[in-house]
């Protein structure tokens, strides 16, 4: 094998693909990243337990060379190494040459690396997929799919499906959907020419924090294909490889109240503000907790108190308080993350209870639905 | 008159008594001593109120004479040693002469012996006065009786402890001496109540599991180790069964038993890696040795020795443990194996031995699909494994085992000491040369072959075959597997010296010295250049590159030390941490998923490794469930 290749094109596949390679691996040869010079171009492959990341750069482009391939081959590098050689070479262009052995000289300026290779034979090969069933979704709206629900998902595997998004496809809609059991994240989107399709699936959040960072805020349609046990993501000179979760998601639709008691319509910046301050004092105690109750003339009390340290109290104006008063406790950090993914200056809080949970809406905008179950303080 | 006096006897014996009877345990510890060097096969020891009010202790030994009766309580009075020469070849416990006369004066000591031929004597002392001295007819052996030890020294009184650290005391030496005296029956008795019962036929194992109960006594190994001037054996705990201190290491030389710190790490030693930090193995390790090379001399108690080639002991125990284990399955089950009675046939079996094929994804498709069509059947390596059949000039590990569980599910009564004997049925020898069995005809594999069924919380893998289930903790087991790796790397000695400004200076004393130059040329195959420098002082102007920040004058003394320990320096030893510290961090941490191919990757790569049962912290990687075990808990088998 061998080429010569645009270095900042080659750091960017090699930084894509990074993304799946991970230093702790059972099997020694998932911490390299498999290259593979064709006629067409150059492949970079990574992979570990979850995902598997192939970035292509072809040959020419718009009729620019970028790579020149002088000779077709395959060799698997040590990641590490690799991607902190790419990132310092001196020049431009960079030359890759395997010779005899599996010796890979990397060659850029006057800066000449020889690095210990493996065989590419024995690199795992990606997962088959038959392209059953296609959707397309634009990158920046799969992104903010993604960001919106991702942050919920438990990080534990004591039950393995909780790590996972639920993607529900029924109506024409796509349904995202995570939870930790103490928190619930859910948004939905109309997706086009899926009216008759009905399936779920279940997404590691892992695999989609990856793939949330290496597409680019475009509007390019990303292919998604989803098979048995494996979901393909499909953009442009990338494919992004994911398993599924086996085993059935928890029935969440009945878990979100349809009604409230008490409806409070707040600018979201002062309420995550407010909710931040209170939660300075809160942190140091077991559970990050904060108090809110409701106040005469449209106020709302955020309060938190550790005794050994001190208490906060501070009081947020509303747009409007409607219904029972209230007084509950939740955490704080889970308040934050649910009011940073809402979009709009200004939310919908609805209470229905001191020990129920609560769901927050963006204002006039029910596709994003944020769900918190209160704490429990006695 | 001058001022300087000999003092009487009564008193000298006091001042003796004051080293060596401390308390009623030292009482018991020398006279079951005498009763032993006198040749007994039963000791019966009888306490009232933890030997405070009173201690009799009747032998079937050979007995005094009548004539002799009286030398015993002379000062340095003794029938063990006749000269000079035989203090340097003692085989008995003891030879100072000095342990009788010693409790005669701070006691009311009542002695009944015969030799057996003709009438024997009783004598009555009281604070070292011969009260009473008369024929007597008595049976063969000696029985003497301590009543109201210390009852004329009130200060020694004062302090003996409560009667149950008292008891303790006492169970702790008569254990040790049964242990080391396997053919001699000891039967310790307080206020009426059986402590202690060995049935004194020979075998170790079944004085262990008088002690510790049956199942520890189980679950131990033998130990057999030689070298040209010692000779090792006993049996060590699996390193499953802890203790939190070091008091159940019992080690013996000659028979005797002693306290020795550094022996006691040197059994430590041989269970490295194998024990969680702060725990430690039961072990019982008797040696022998020509009684030249050790001198027991040395406190009138004799429970300290010097010896003499200490440091090719402390080797060969160490040794000889680890190779106990090197061995062994050792992987804990939940319970103690309970088997059932093996058929008397076997029916013989092919044994589909995987070859280390690539894992299923690392297949090409094509070439997948076209295995498939070829018989599965040709591609494993298939033998035929001989049946191992109970054959009766070799006694299988397993039937012994067998009949102890068999009679220990008859009655609860089989913790009664009688039945041991038929427990023990195999010949001690027997059972300590018997060649392990091996299952596996690759010897570097420790454990059997493991089929991954599953993940459980992301953090341990569930895995079969044909024995029954295996849990194993994957954060452990890679730990293992990169421990290994570490240490062969790190001990590899690097060539890169960094030169400091200012160097370092070591003082050392005229004898270490001079050993230090002896041993030159092996500190600097490791990096280490000493040059003299002044009197008795070295300075080293550069150290090794790996050497951590700070800690370059420690390393070096440490090293230093260990050449004049055991003339060698172990880079491996001396960075073992650092290897530790590295094959935590690369490992995969609990909660993380494994596909099946990483799990059965893991669990082939844990096969090859040389210790695949503890992480180096000592915490145990797998644990077993067997197929019988399953059955009793769903109740498929009552």
């Amino acid at each position: 094998m061998r080429f010569i290749i645009q270095r900042d094109r080659l750091i960017q596949s090699v930084q894509d693909v990074m993304k799946a390679v991970t230093s702790r691996t059972t099997i020694p040869i998932l911490t390299g990243i498999k290259i593979t010079a064709t006629e067409e171009g150059v492949t970079f492959t990574g992979s570990d337990s979850d995902i598997s990341i192939e970035s292509f750069i072809p040959a020419e482009e718009g009729g620019d060379e970028i790579v020149e391939i002088k000779e077709t081959g395959s060799i698997v590098l040590q990641a590490r190494f690799f991607s902190e050689i790419v990132k310092k070479l001196p020049l431009g262009t960079v030359e890759m040459q395997v010779t005899n052995s599996f010796q890979t000289i990397i060659r850029s300026g006057k800066a000449e690396f020889n690095l210990n290779g493996l065989d590419a034979d024995e690199y795992p090969h990606l997962p088959q997929i038959e392209e059953e069933k296609t959707l397309k979704l634009p990158a920046d709206l799969l992104k903010t799919l993604i960001r919106q629900t991702v942050f919920a998902v438990s990080t534990s595997e004591t039950r393995p499906i909780l790590t996972g998004v639920n993607w529900k496809i029924e109506n024409g809609q796509i349904i995202c959907i995570a939870t930790d059991s103490h928190r619930l994240a859910m948004r939905s989107a109309p997706i086009e020419g899926e009216e008759q399709s009905s399936y779920s699936v279940v997404i590691p959040g892992k695999s989609l924090n990856e793939l949330s960072k290496i597409l680019d805020d475009t509007t390019d349609l990303i292919d998604i294909v989803i098979t048995e046990n494996q979901v393909l993501f499909k953009a442009k000179h990338l494919l992004f490889f994911s398993r599924l979760l086996e085993g059935n998601y928890p029935d969440t639709s009945r878990l979100i109240p349809t009604e409230s008691k008490t409806d409070v319509v707040v600018h979201t910046k002062d309420f995550l503000q407010a909710i931040d301050r209170a939660s300075l004092l809160a942190r140091e105690g077991r559970n990050n907790v904060v108090k809110l109750s409701t106040m005469d003339g449209g106020f709302l009390e955020i309060s938190s108190n550790t005794p050994e340290i001190g208490k906060v109290i501070e009081e947020v104006q509303t747009e409007t308080i409607d219904g029972e008063e209230l007084k509950i406790s939740f955490s704080a950090k889970y308040m934050m993350d649910a009011l940073k993914t809402l979009e709009g200056t200004e939310i919908r809080v609805k209470f229905t209870g001191a020990m129920r949970p609560f769901v927050i809406h963006s204002l006039n905008d029910e596709t994003i639905t944020q769900l918190i179950l209160p704490v429990r303080t006695y | 008159m001058g001022r300087i006096v000999q003092l009487d006897h009564a008193l000298s014996n006091k001042i003796a008594a004051g080293e060596v009877v401390e308390r009623p345990a030292s009482v018991v510890k020398e006279l079951t001593e005498n009763a032993i060097d006198a040749g007994s096969t039963m000791i019966e020891i009888h306490l009232e109120e933890a030997g405070l009010a009173s201690i009799r202790i009747i032998d079937n030994g050979h007995g005094i004479e009548e004539d002799d009766v009286l030398i015993a309580f002379q000062r340095h009075a003794t029938s063990k040693i006749k000269n000079e020469q035989d203090l340097f070849r003692i085989r008995t416990l003891g030879f100072r002469g000095e342990a009788l006369p010693s409790i005669a004066s701070v006691s009311r000591l009542e002695l009944r012996t015969s030799t057996g031929e003709g009438p024997g004597t009783r004598v009555l002392f009281e604070g070292g006065e011969l009260k009473e001295h008369e024929g007597y007819s008595s049976r063969k052996g000696t029985d003497i009786t301590v009543a109201d030890l210390f009852f004329n020294t009130p200060a020694r009184l004062k302090y003996m402890k409560s009667i149950h650290t008292e008891l303790g005391n006492i169970t702790d030496c008569v254990n040790r001496l049964a242990l080391s005296n396997p053919n001699i029956s000891f039967k310790l008795i307080n206020n009426e109540k059986k402590l202690l019962h060995t049935n004194g036929n020979g075998d170790i194992r079944q004085v262990l599991a008088a002690i510790y109960g049956l199942g520890i006594a189980k679950s131990m190994v033998p130990v057999n180790g030689q070298s040209l001037d010692f000779k090792v054996s006993g049996y060590v705990s699996l390193p499953e069964i802890t203790r939190a201190s070091r008091n159940y290491i019992s080690t013996m030389i000659n028979g005797r038993f002693i306290k020795n710190y550094a022996l006691a790490k040197s059994v430590m030693e041989g269970y490295h890696t194998l024990l969680p930090i702060g725990r430690y193995p039961i072990a019982m390790l008797s040696i022998e040795m020509d009684p030249l090379l050790v001198d027991v001399n040395v406190h009138p108690s004799k429970m300290e020795v010097r010896l003499s080639k200490e440091a090719e002991l402390f080797q060969l125990v160490d040794e000889s443990i680890k190779a106990a284990f090197k061995t062994r399955e050792l992987i804990p089950s939940n319970t103690p194996v309970k088997k059932k009675e093996k058929d008397e046939s076997e029916q013989t079996q092919f044994v589909f031995e995987t070859a280390p094929a690539p894992s299923p994804i690392s297949q090409k498709p094509d070439a997948s699909t076209e295995e498939y069509k070829q018989p599965l059947w040709r591609e494993p390596v298939v033998r035929i494994e001989e049946p191992i059949q109970p054959s009766d000039t070799k006694t299988d590990y397993q039937p012994i085992i067998d009949s102890v569980v068999n009679s220990g599910n008859e009655s609860s009564e089989s913790y009664k000491v009688p039945s041991y004997e038929d427990v023990f049925k195999g010949d001690s020898t027997e059972i300590s040369e018997e060649p392990l069995p091996s299952q596996h005809e690759e010897p570097a594999s420790r454990i059997p072959v493991l089929y991954p069924i599953g993940q459980m919380h992301g953090t341990y893998i569930l895995a079969q075959n044909e024995k029954g289930l295996y849990i194993i903790d994957q954060h452990a087991a890679q730990e293992r597997i990169k421990y290994e790796y570490f240490r062969e790397k790190v001990g590899q000695v690097e060539s890169e010296l960094q030169e400091m400004l200012i160097p370092i200076t070591l003082e050392y004393s005229t004898d270490e010295v001079i050993r230090i130059q002896e041993n030159m040329t092996e500190l600097e195959s490791v990096g280490i250049f000493l040059e003299e420098f002044g009197y008795n002082s070295f300075i080293v102007r550069s150290h090794p590159q790996w050497f951590p920040k700070g800690l370059e004058q420690e390393i070096i003394e440490e090293m230093i030390q260990q050449v004049l320990n055991v003339k060698k320096v172990d880079i491996k030893k001396l960075r073992e941490e650092v290897a530790i510290l590295m094959s935590c961090k690369g490992s995969i941490k609990a909660n993380h998923y494994l596909r099946q191919e990483d799990m059965q990757a893991l669990l082939d790569e844990l096969r090859r490794s040389s210790d695949p049962f503890t992480c180096p912290h000592g915490r145990p990687i797998i644990i077993h469930y067997s197929t019988y075990e399953m059955e009793k808990m769903f109740k498929r088998v009552m």
